[in-house]
């Protein structure tokens, strides 16, 4: 998936309403995410090849995330991530960065 | 009398000061206190994590004597020329304005029974939990004829800071033709892919220089390395020629070296006036930890995967290349990740906070040559009584030049990541 394409799920996601997947738990979000932002600044900055993933909408992270868990994307370090949480992890996971702010 | 707008405020601060004092809600509840020896990945992480997520109800105290920590990860691209000193090397300021109490002197030793820290200038500091995170010492006993003395002729540079750019100096002062030597270390040791991404730093060095006469040799007391395929593969797309690597049964076994005139002798082969020696000896955990008696016989302290609590003292967490940390590595990404389950668990513990079983994850970049970086990981749990991998991966022979370059943006994004982790 490259960036237009990422930008128009975005967009897709949005007028879905990003909020209408499984409401997820984000405390347990938020003790997850410590192990995402290892690589992933919490602030929103990107830094090299690290993308941002704050501030997505729910239904995108979660199909994001399931993709990698899935083995349809590319990219062994979030396959291996992705192969150790359930569907409540990446349902509190996307709760969870929804709720972040992305960096101005 | 004029009273000021300045000293009303001032006294009317002073009454409230006396009100707080004379309560004894307040009185009975003075914060629990949580030590943490260690400014490093696992230090530094735990004391930002305790300090943020209970949002001023613990106090946090980081025993680290240097005002500058320079990071042992990253620190071959120094080494290589792809990074510059200043780049791996950090303050603790921020850690500090987010509400950990930084004390800049020695942990000299841990009185568990009183539970205290005795600090170098003598003075105690009690604590309700205590988190040992020193990372590694070195063995100097353990290369024949190499001692501590020894470290400014043959450097390590394992510890990073003046060993760093001591070795860097010396291996921009080989000459074309010149022979380095490196005596990589027996397990369990500091980053396991780390002696081989540092001899793909040497052999990058050399090359950009025109040096294309010189060699690397390395000595390994294993029969096998971490990314073992893929380094070899890369060495010999990248440095045809230029690295020999040689395990116990090629090179007969590490005889001695002599630092007087550079020398390392094998069963099989005399090294003599080698333009550098690079030994990396034997490691166990920092003396502190062994001092308190928190290790076992391997020289590594043993911890309950659950929750990274010493298997030896329940007021203690032992976190990164200290302790015996199962499936993981000794890295730095992994110090981070342990940091953050006992930051958890200890809240848990001193403030009802809730908690979740723990998850650990880790991933090592290595930087073979420009644009090609090679990636192992995994993500592992508490399993059996130890910390097992649920998942790994490690990079593959013949991948893509794209893969590899996205590799190293990858590495490039993960340090900017792990840095603001740790020091905020």
């Amino acid at each position: 998936m490259r960036g237009g394409g990422r930008l128009s799920l975005f967009a897709f996601a949005l007028l879905a309403g990003g909020q209408s997947a499984r409401a997820g738990d984000i405390a347990l979000g938020e003790y997850l995410s410590s192990a995402c932002v290892t690589c992933h600044q919490k602030s929103g900055q990107v830094t090299g090849g690290v993308p941002a993933i704050v501030g997505w909408p729910a239904d995108q992270f979660v199909a994001v995330m399931n993709s990698y868990k899935n083995r349809e994307r590319d990219n062994e370090v979030m396959r291996t991530q992705a192969a150790s949480l359930s569907a409540d992890d990446i349902a509190a996971l996307a709760a969870y960065f929804g709720s972040l702010k992305p960096a101005k | 009398m004029i009273v000021s707008r300045r000293s009303l405020l001032r006294s009317g601060s002073a009454a409230a000061g006396v009100f707080a004092l004379g309560a004894p809600a307040i009185l009975g509840q003075a914060k629990q206190r949580v030590v943490v020896i260690g400014g490093g990945p696992g230090g530094a992480t735990a004391a930002r994590y305790l300090a943020k997520d209970s949002e001023g109800k613990l106090d946090v105290v980081l025993v680290e004597p240097k005002k500058q920590f320079t990071t042992c990860f990253h620190s071959n691209l120094y080494v290589g020329d792809f990074k510059k000193f200043e780049e791996i090397t950090h303050g603790y300021e921020k850690i500090a304005a987010q509400g950990v109490r930084m004390n800049h002197q020695m942990a000299n030793s841990i009185d568990r029974d009183k539970k205290e820290v005795v600090l170098a200038d003598g003075s105690r500091l009690s604590y309700d939990r205590l988190v040992v995170s020193p990372g590694i010492d070195l063995k100097y006993d353990s290369v024949p004829g190499w001692g501590r003395e020894h470290e400014e002729t043959m450097p390590h540079a394992w510890q990073a800071g003046d060993q760093t750019k001591l070795l860097k100096a010396k291996l921009d002062a080989v000459p074309d033709g010149g022979v380095i030597v490196m005596i990589a270390p027996p397990n369990p040791y500091r980053c396991p892919p780390g002696p081989y991404e540092r001899v793909s730093m040497m052999a990058h060095v050399l090359k950009a220089k025109g040096r294309k006469n010189a060699k690397i040799v390395v000595i390994d007391p294993k029969e096998a390395f971490s990314k073992q395929g893929v380094f070899q593969e890369g060495w010999e797309k990248h440095y045809p020629g230029m690295i020999e690597w040689m395990g116990p049964k090629t090179h007969d076994g590490l005889k001695s070296v002599d630092p007087k005139t550079n020398t390392v002798e094998t069963g099989f082969e005399t090294y003599k006036n080698a333009a550098l020696v690079n030994v990396i000896p034997a490691q166990m955990a920092g003396k502190i930890a062994r001092d308190a008696q928190l290790v076992n016989q391997s020289g590594f302290c043993p911890i309950l995967p659950e929750s990274m609590k010493s298997a030896l003292d329940p007021n203690i967490y032992v976190l990164g290349d200290a302790c015996i940390a199962g499936d993981m590595p000794k890295s730095g990404f992994s110090a981070n990740s342990q940091a953050k389950v006992a930051a958890m668990m200890i809240r848990g513990e001193l403030l009802g906070a809730r908690t979740f079983p723990a998850r650990y994850t880790n991933t090592c970049w290595s930087l073979i040559e420009t644009d090609d970086v090679i990636k192992v990981g995994g993500a592992y749990e508490a399993k059996d009584g130890a910390i097992k991998a649920s998942s790994t991966f490690v990079s593959q022979a013949k991948e893509s030049a794209e893969l590899r370059k996205q590799n190293t943006q990858e590495n490039i994004g993960w340090y900017a990541g792990i840095v603001a982790d740790m020091f905020g």
